[in-house]
């Protein structure tokens, strides 16, 4: 099955460094969508099929935990897996974030092999 | 900001460098103080705050941060992202270091804020004054001097 996936981050550096870190990672892959804030981002998931949400914490206009949180009180995007990607990793915060529904929580930086390992655990190999 | 904190800021800053950016950080071969070769120089900073605050810099000549954004992005320096962003990987090199230093210090529990990483221009007397105060790293990536540096409030 290929995985259509969203990346919601800030920076366009960051963005095509996940894109090329997905692809490196051998996953079968459909569209990758792309987002700059949290509110891009829910406006692709209420147009796009998408299997999974990359998403980082820190952003202006719409931060991650606002979107996660509009994404838990939306019927149709409250079961979509998000994997939050962030340079902040303390144990307190990743508590937090999965207490909001965050499924997985990746620290920068990381390898295609365990962006992969993460992916198949969430969506099944 | 004491030795011990000295230390872990450069170790994690090389293994970030070289996992991100497939960067070597070298130490300079001897006492000289790092000078750039020309005043097209840049410097990204950012804030942090939790149990303890403070700020992370990183100071480099304006040319490198074109070969951190291809390296990043597996990318030709002449590819067209990396010429409209060529500063973007410099900030997000300074960002990832700075959330992996701070647990490095802190340990794995506490919450640290960490404020977007800023760019802005130097010149070469701000280099000076940045290279020459105390606690301040001397690197080099690439044959470039680059500046580290770690202010922790008190």
């Amino acid at each position: 099955m290929a995985y259509n996936i969203l990346i919601v981050d800030d920076s366009d550096t960051v963005r095509a460094v996940i894109s090329k870190t997905l692809k490196m990672s051998g996953l079968d892959l459909g569209e990758l969508h792309t987002a700059a804030n949290g509110q891009e981002g829910l406006d692709v998931l209420r147009e796009q099929w998408v299997d999974l949400v990359l998403t980082d914490i820190n952003m202006p206009v719409m931060n991650g935990v606002e979107m996660i949180e509009r994404m838990r009180a939306d019927d149709d995007l409250a079961a979509l897996p998000v994997v939050v990607i962030s340079t902040e990793g303390s144990t307190t915060r990743i508590e937090e974030l999965k207490a909001k529904g965050v499924r997985a929580y990746l620290r920068k930086p990381f390898t295609p092999e365990k962006l992969k390992e993460v992916i198949e655990d969430l969506l099944g190999g | 900001m004491d030795s011990d904190h000295g230390d872990i800021l450069r170790r994690v800053f090389s293994e970030i460098a070289e996992n991100m950016a497939f960067m070597f950080v070298e130490e300079p071969d001897d006492e000289t103080p790092a000078e750039p070769e020309n005043d097209d120089l840049v410097l990204a900073h950012m804030v942090f705050s939790g149990p303890f605050s403070g700020r992370l810099v990183i100071a480099v000549p304006a040319a490198l941060c074109p070969e951190i954004a291809a390296n990043v992005l597996g990318l030709d320096p002449d590819d067209e992202l990396v010429k409209a962003k060529p500063y973007d990987a410099l900030k997000e090199l300074l960002n990832v270091t700075c959330g992996n230093v701070l647990p490095a210090i802190a340990g794995e529990d506490p919450v640290f804020d960490l404020t977007p990483p800023e760019i802005k221009k130097l010149d070469r007397a701000a280099w000076r004054v940045l290279r020459d105060m105390p606690g301040t790293q001397q690197h080099l990536v690439e044959d470039e001097p680059v500046l580290l540096q770690m202010s922790v409030e008190k």
